[in-house]
């Protein structure tokens, strides 16, 4: 019971902070990057209700703009790891064999890779854009996706339905989209769930490192990178923005764990 | 996977982070104070500890302690000071210069140090497949700049003469006000021939004669270890000539590129010396320990490149609205905050008496109704079809702070959008030396104190220009006119001669003038902040607080 109402609290709470950050453009009381170097840095006041950085700039315009970045590239890169990784595991398990060995090998080997490394290195490598780290982070989550959807793939493989549409004489790739991958929904939107806050994290992560945005944007990681420098000194300016990350983070977090209980109550013959 | 991970990280630096708060931490300074040992902030890994190869203040900072040239500076005045020569003297047309070296004076291995050990080093110097960033600076010794374009090939045509085993000449091709500062920086220490090729061929860039084991040096400290990206420790030489009055039995040099992160070390006890101070620091200090912080005018300016290579930033009327719509005072005493001085010009004011161009502050003056005239008039009215521009800057928090105002200042002024790329030290240099940039933050620090250190990087043959930008009558003027000048004021006419010429092309924006700031223990005596902040090794002394009676 107390479950449920976490759940439903995180969702609605959630919700809210994705509506806010949306609307951010209509809702942040000031321009995110007109600076006021003669007012500098702030505490909250109620002309600034989460106070200005070192620029005189408003920190909650800032925060919603940033979130509406952040949540951007959760989404994006999700998707990204969310194609890469049904399509690779969904093939492996499908068609079995040497080919299932070779692709499940791959995916052993990059999982082998130091992921953070990885991620910089393409960075330097191809120069920053947003595309590219949609991509980065999105080339970095894949894996786990694929190995879930695989061993869905191989179990459903054997089921009684997947043998009757073979005997009506469907092809493999009609058994794949029409009976096998809706079967797999269930785990996937479970991991999606938990993929997004776990890409958000790599790009505060990948900001905290400089990696990330380029100012004057700037995203929840980017801002609490820049807060940690001055944290003695303006700690608004770290303790809003880690609050903002931290509330979404456990928001998705709890709702991926409720999902996956309920899918997994609801689906006595799913395999784990 | 990633974020449990992560989780669990976090904790376990939590739980670090939560013992080292608790528990008494050794703090290494104090430990450092009773035993001798220097603790000093160095900003960054060395790219190379050969002299003739290094040619960054960090690098600078090491050398000095590991060698000594013929003349030293006081650390006060950064007058001439005697230090491998005993004395000197300069013939009346002040041409020919005779130094007498110490008779006492040794490496590190005892050989005794030699007049030819200088002939020697500077012969290396000049050697072009060396590609000795400072060989320039030879040039003032008559018959170095034929030798080093190879018009001859003959080195004993360099006015550099061996009269016996302590008595060197050395004949200028021109009287020179600066010959004394220059035997003090790197390129012109003597070297130690025979540890040098016994490593092989002396003029090959990779050699491994500058090893610890293998660095054979003069100064008062000798390499005792090098760790990469961690620390570089030098320990007293017992046979420096002075070595009884060398007080410090080590220095550790830390390359701690974060400057916060310098800050904490700082902080918790850890240095004697801060390379430089965060902003947002400065505050703090100044209200809670003033003893500890060290502001001071310092010999160098911060500016931006504009490529003029690039078709948008060709026109020089462009590169001047850019210029006119930043106000530099505003970033001076609201984001540096630490006594900066906003620059019209390249030489910072009164460098040894000179001063840039009266006119320079009106012509570049903060004025963003003249500078948007200026766009428009170059065909961007309003900053339309002016394609976005990019400021290239190595990563640091103050250059992201300068390079964020500047930004906003534009798009403020001019409506002109602009990008902000930060690359690690060594990529910037490559990029900006590459001319693969549209603008670049630089600074340059004074090697010596004289104009013309600061005006020679713009000539269209320099190694340090990388604009593009060529003014055959700024090189005449420094080239050919101002060696022959005879007075100290026609110099100076000169000089400002060509600064204007060089503002009136406009291949910088200048920005201000650097202010040297750092974070000084307690316990570091003998030390004075000087306009080259540059400190001389050999008269600090620690001396720890607690037996002050302190806790």
């Amino acid at each position: 019971m107390t479950g449920k109402l976490a759940t439903s609290a995180a969702l609605w709470l959630l919700a809210t902070i994705t509506a806010v950050c949306l609307l951010a453009p209509w809702l942040a009381p000031y321009d995110p990057s007109a600076q006021n170097l003669l007012l500098g840095a702030q505490p909250p006041s109620l002309q600034h209700w989460l106070g200005t950085d070192s620029f005189g700039r408003d920190l909650l315009s800032r925060l919603l703009h940033g979130g509406r970045l952040s949540m951007l590239i959760g989404l994006c890169a999700t998707a990204v790891a969310l194609l890469l990784g049904v399509s690779w595991g969904a093939t492996a398990g499908f068609v079995g064999g040497r080919t299932d060995a070779l692709m499940m090998r791959v995916v052993d080997a990059l999982y082998a890779l130091p992921f953070v490394m990885f991620v910089v290195l393409l960075m330097v490598v191809f120069g920053r854009s947003l595309a590219l780290l949609f991509i980065a982070i999105g080339a970095v989550e894949w894996l786990t996706m694929a190995r879930i959807v695989r061993a869905q793939v191989r179990a459903l493989k054997q089921s009684e339905f997947v043998e009757a549409a073979r005997c009506i004489g469907l092809s493999n790739r009609q058994i794949l989209w029409r009976h096998v991958l809706p079967n797999c929904s269930g785990p996937i939107i479970v991991y999606t769930t938990l993929t997004i806050p776990s890409v958000m994290l790599l790009e505060a992560f990948l900001s905290f490192l400089g990696l990330g945005v380029q100012p004057p944007q700037s995203s929840w990681g980017a801002l609490i990178s820049q807060g940690v420098e001055t944290m003695e000194e303006y700690p608004w300016l770290l303790l809003y923005p880690a609050a903002a990350l931290t509330t979404t983070l456990l928001c998705l977090n709890l709702l991926g764990d409720q999902l996956r209980d309920w899918l997994e109550n609801s689906s006595p013959g799913g395999a784990a | 996977m990633l974020l449990y991970r992560a989780q669990r990280c976090a904790a376990v630096l939590a739980i670090v982070a939560l013992l080292g708060a608790c528990s008494p931490a050794e703090r290494r300074a104090d430990l450092g104070s009773e035993q001798g040992v220097l603790h000093w902030g160095n900003a960054s890994e060395p790219q190379s500890l050969d002299p003739h190869i290094a040619n960054g203040v960090p690098e600078q900072k090491i050398l000095s302690a590991l060698f000594e040239g013929l003349v030293g500076k006081d650390p006060q005045t950064l007058a001439p000071i005697p230090a491998g020569a005993s004395h000197w003297q300069v013939s009346d047309d002040g041409l020919r210069y005779r130094f007498f070296l110490r008779p006492q004076a040794r490496w590190s291995n005892g050989d005794a140090v030699t007049a030819e050990d200088y002939r020697w080093a500077w012969w290396r110097a000049l050697q072009p497949q060396l590609g000795n960033p400072f060989a320039t600076l030879l040039f003032v010794i008559a018959g170095a700049q034929q030798y080093w374009q190879q018009q001859h090939g003959d080195f004993d045509q360099v006015g550099i003469r061996v009269l016996d085993r302590l008595t060197l000449e050395v004949e200028l091709a021109h009287p020179s006000e600066h010959f004394l500062q220059l035997l003090d920086m790197p390129t012109l220490y003597p070297l130690h021939r025979a540890s040098i090729e016994r490593h092989g061929n002396p003029s090959a860039r990779a050699s491994r004669w500058t090893h610890p084991g293998n660095l054979v040096s003069n100064g008062p400290f000798r390499l005792r270890q090098w760790q990469i990206n961690r620390r570089i420790t030098v320990e007293k030489n017992p046979h420096y000539w002075e070595a009884q009055s060398v007080a410090l039995n080590q220095i550790v040099f830390y390359p701690t590129e974060n400057i916060t992160t310098e800050e904490r070390l700082f902080r918790a006890g850890q240095l004697h010396y801060s390379y430089d101070v965060p902003v947002d620091k400065l505050r703090y200090y100044q209200r809670y320990h003033p003893e500890q912080l060290s502001l001071a005018p310092y010999l160098g300016s911060y500016f931006y490149r504009f490529n003029t290579r690039r078709p948008e930033l060709a026109d020089a009327r462009v590169r001047r609205a850019l210029a006119m719509a930043i106000d530099r005072q505003l970033i001076t005493e609201q984001v540096l905050r630490a006594g900066q001085l906003p620059a019209f010009a390249m030489t910072p004011p009164n460098t040894a008496g000179y001063y840039p161009p009266a006119t320079a502050p009106q012509q570049l003056r903060f004025d963003p109704a003249a500078a948007r005239a200026l766009l428009a008039a170059a065909g961007y009215p309003n900053g339309e079809g002016l394609p976005s521009l990019e400021i290239l800057y190595n990563t640091q928090e103050e250059h992201r702070k300068v390079a964020v105002a500047i930004q906003q200042m534009w798009k403020q002024h001019l409506n002109v959008d602009a990008t902000l790329h930060n690359q690690e030290w060594k990529v910037y240099l490559d990029t900006e030396r590459r001319g693969d940039y549209q603008i670049a933050r630089a600074s340059w620090i004074g090697d010596y104190v004289d104009a013309r250190n600061f005006l020679e990087i713009w000539l269209c043959a320099s190694d340090n220009n990388r604009t593009g930008w060529c003014d055959p009558e700024f090189d005449r003027i420094l080239l050919e006119a101002l060696p022959r000048a005879n007075s100290t004021a026609q110099r100076h006419q000169l000089l400002q001669q060509a600064e204007q010429r060089l503002l009136d092309g406009l291949p910088l924006l200048p920005i201000y003038t650097y202010t040297s700031k750092h974070l000084i223990h307690p316990d570091l005596r003998g030390y004075s902040a000087n306009l080259l902040n540059q400190p001389l090794f050999k008269r600090l002394w620690l001396q720890p607080h607690n037996e002050l009676g302190d806790e």
